[in-house]
């Protein structure tokens, strides 16, 4: 058999911690959105039994993925910045450049190749980058909320910056409807993220959306 | 109890000294009460309630008492700005004069424009006589926003055309306390409601000096009432949350001591108005009730002599004892999510949706021209 064959390489690309966190993640986000959009307004009929606290358990999961939200902000925050592999980090570099920009601007109009020094293309890292700020927006914003409801414990462990953070804000009103608007980016990007991640592994020949599942990159060699 | 036991004796050393002042009226509390068929039994409930009120423990209920028999020995002078004199007619409009309306007349007021009985120069003279017969004494009420546009000038009062601004700022030099009475004098209130023409502010945002926010549209004459006794039993003001307001009166949300509370937990929700979850008392929520993002006491103190208040009635609370409540809250009976945008005309949600709508079109154009795009790779 003489068949030709391409050569492919591996490359591994996402550590254990990114997928799982990514995942987590992504669950969050579901949960959050859907919980969210009940909080905002309860869809749900009446339950049969005042017994059956329908919005507290609904409330009850907000909170829970609001705090699963918080803790892979902050840890997804310091992998950036301090992981042993520097890939996401090496992708600041075409950030700063413009060449970066047009090369991946034009490969999203089927011009050309995808060019990247490390993981992320530059518009996909500002995205991210993005992403990341609305994520620590929308956690410190429930937080205060939480903060205001739940007076005891860890609610009152961060009161006094929650009671600050609302007065800056102008009130308990504003606190929550910017946590609304926010709500919003992330369903925006997630549609967006999906397509993306799908549209580049086919146009691009990559491995992409199962490198989040296994960390490795499967792509044509290059010559 | 070492904190409490400080703080009676600072309320013990304060009414000292107010006694051995000279009380302006002639008449004392006690035989007011009697005018009104107020009994000592009475007086006594209604000074364990205030102390309750105000959190403090039992004991101290001999001090508010007290302080309400020296209650005219402390100058208090009362302005109106820009407003509708609601908040004095939450006061003083009682079915019968009750302790709280009482206490009000029995505080040396010397100057109310809806109460006294001068006018023109003879009501001024009367203000300026007591700002400076007073001077460094007195409480400062204000009721009302204060106009700052145009140099103050949407707000002019009195035969000699000072504006309010100028008023507020001259009366609040010599004040020994300043508590802003109702949203209008605390945050601005309807008058600064977007785009407020008239500058309007509240008087924290006007004078270098703090100021007691009593929010509320109108508040409760329990809360009016309640910190005029805090001053006058210690002298100084209580303690204030983020927005200056007292904690005793706002320091939970008006959702935290709801009724209706447990039907909001339990997912049981008004659709409108009228309907069966409506009769059977369900939660306002999805009517627009603010209660979740408002600071208040009105579902322990209620209005009206305890009668009622809003959420009783029926009627989501509306957040008017917020800062911007106006705008923030709007619509009334919708909840905040369902709110109209400024300028858009749609809510949060639909501009979302019309976004996420856009960028499906979008990607779908993207997708198919991806499908017909030559493609160069290998």
């Amino acid at each position: 058999m003489d068949t030709p064959t391409v050569p492919y390489e591996r490359a591994f690309i996402f550590s254990a911690a990114i997928r799982i966190f990514h995942w987590l993640r992504a669950l969050a986000i579901l949960v959050l959105v859907i919980t969210g959009f009940y909080i905002a307004w309860p869809f749900l009929v009446a339950p049969s039994s005042s017994d059956v606290l329908v919005q507290g358990w609904i409330r009850f999961a907000h909170i829970v993925f609001g705090f699963v939200l918080c803790a892979i902000t902050v840890v997804r925050a310091y992998l950036f910045f301090f992981a042993k592999s520097d890939i996401e980090r090496r992708s600041f570099k075409d950030v700063t450049s413009i060449k970066s920009w047009i090369v991946q601007l034009k490969s999203y109009l089927w011009m050309g190749h995808l060019d990247k020094k490390g993981v992320y293309g530059p518009l996909q890292f500002v995205t991210y980058l993005v992403i990341s700020l609305i994520a620590a927006l929308i956690c410190i914003t429930g937080l205060v909320l939480y903060a205001n409801v739940y007076h005891l414990g860890l609610g009152g462990l961060m009161w006094e910056p929650a009671a600050w953070i609302t007065a800056q804000m102008g009130g308990l009103a504003q606190v929550r409807i910017w946590h609304h608007y926010f709500t919003w980016v992330f369903v925006i990007f997630v549609v967006i993220h999906v397509y993306m991640a799908v549209w580049t592994g086919i146009r691009f020949k990559h491995n992409s959306v199962d490198s989040i599942v296994s960390g490795y990159d499967y792509h044509p060699k290059k010559h | 109890m070492d904190t409490h036991a400080a703080l009676y004796q600072q309320g013990q050393a304060r009414l000292k000294m107010l006694r051995s002042l000279s009380p302006r009226h002639a008449h004392s509390l006690q035989s007011k009460m009697e005018e009104h068929g107020i009994s000592r039994r009475d007086f006594m409930k209604w000074s364990a309630a205030v102390t309750a009120m105000l959190a403090l423990p039992l004991p101290f209920s001999t001090l508010v008492a007290e302080a309400a028999e020296l209650a005219d020995r402390v100058p208090l002078i009362w302005l109106h700005m820009a407003e509708c004199t609601g908040c004095s007619e939450s006061l003083v409009r009682a079915d019968t004069p009750n302790l709280d309306s009482l206490i009000f007349d029995h505080v040396s007021l010397e100057y109310h424009e809806t109460l006294m009985a001068a006018a023109g120069w003879q009501a001024e003279e009367n203000l300026e006589h007591a700002l400076e017969a007073y001077k460094g004494n007195y409480l400062l009420a204000v009721e009302g926003a204060i106009p700052t546009a145009n140099n103050g000038a949407y707000l002019t009062v009195g035969c000699k055309g000072h504006t309010g601004l100028h008023i507020v700022k001259h009366a609040a030099e010599g004040a020994a306390a300043i508590i802003s009475v109702g949203t209008c004098a605390a945050f601005g209130g309807v008058q600064a409601a977007a785009p407020n023409p008239t500058g309007a502010k509240g008087v924290d945002q006007v004078v270098n000096k703090t100021v007691v926010n009593l929010g509320g549209c109108p508040p409760s004459e329990k809360n009016i009432v309640g910190t005029l006794m805090y001053f006058i039993m210690f002298g100084q003001l209580p303690a204030l949350d983020m927005f200056n307001r007292p904690k005793w009166a706002y320091g939970a949300r008006v959702h935290d001591n709801c009724e209706r509370r447990g039907r909001f937990d339990a997912g049981e929700f008004v659709e409108e108005f009228g309907d069966s979850g409506a009769k059977e008392g369900f939660c306002l929520y999805k009517v627009g009730c603010k209660g979740p993002y408002t600071y208040n006491n009105c579902p322990t103190e209620r209005f009206n002599h305890h009668t009622s208040w809003p959420v009783l009635a029926g009627h989501g609370c509306m957040g008017c004892s917020e800062p911007n409540f106006w705008d923030d809250m709007a619509d009334f009976e919708k909840p905040l999510g369902r709110q109209l945008l400024h300028g858009l005309d749609a809510t949060a949600d639909t501009v979302g949706a019309v976004i996420l709508g856009a960028t499906a079109i979008g990607i779908g154009a993207h997708a198919v021209a991806s499908v017909f795009a030559n493609s160069k790779e290998d």
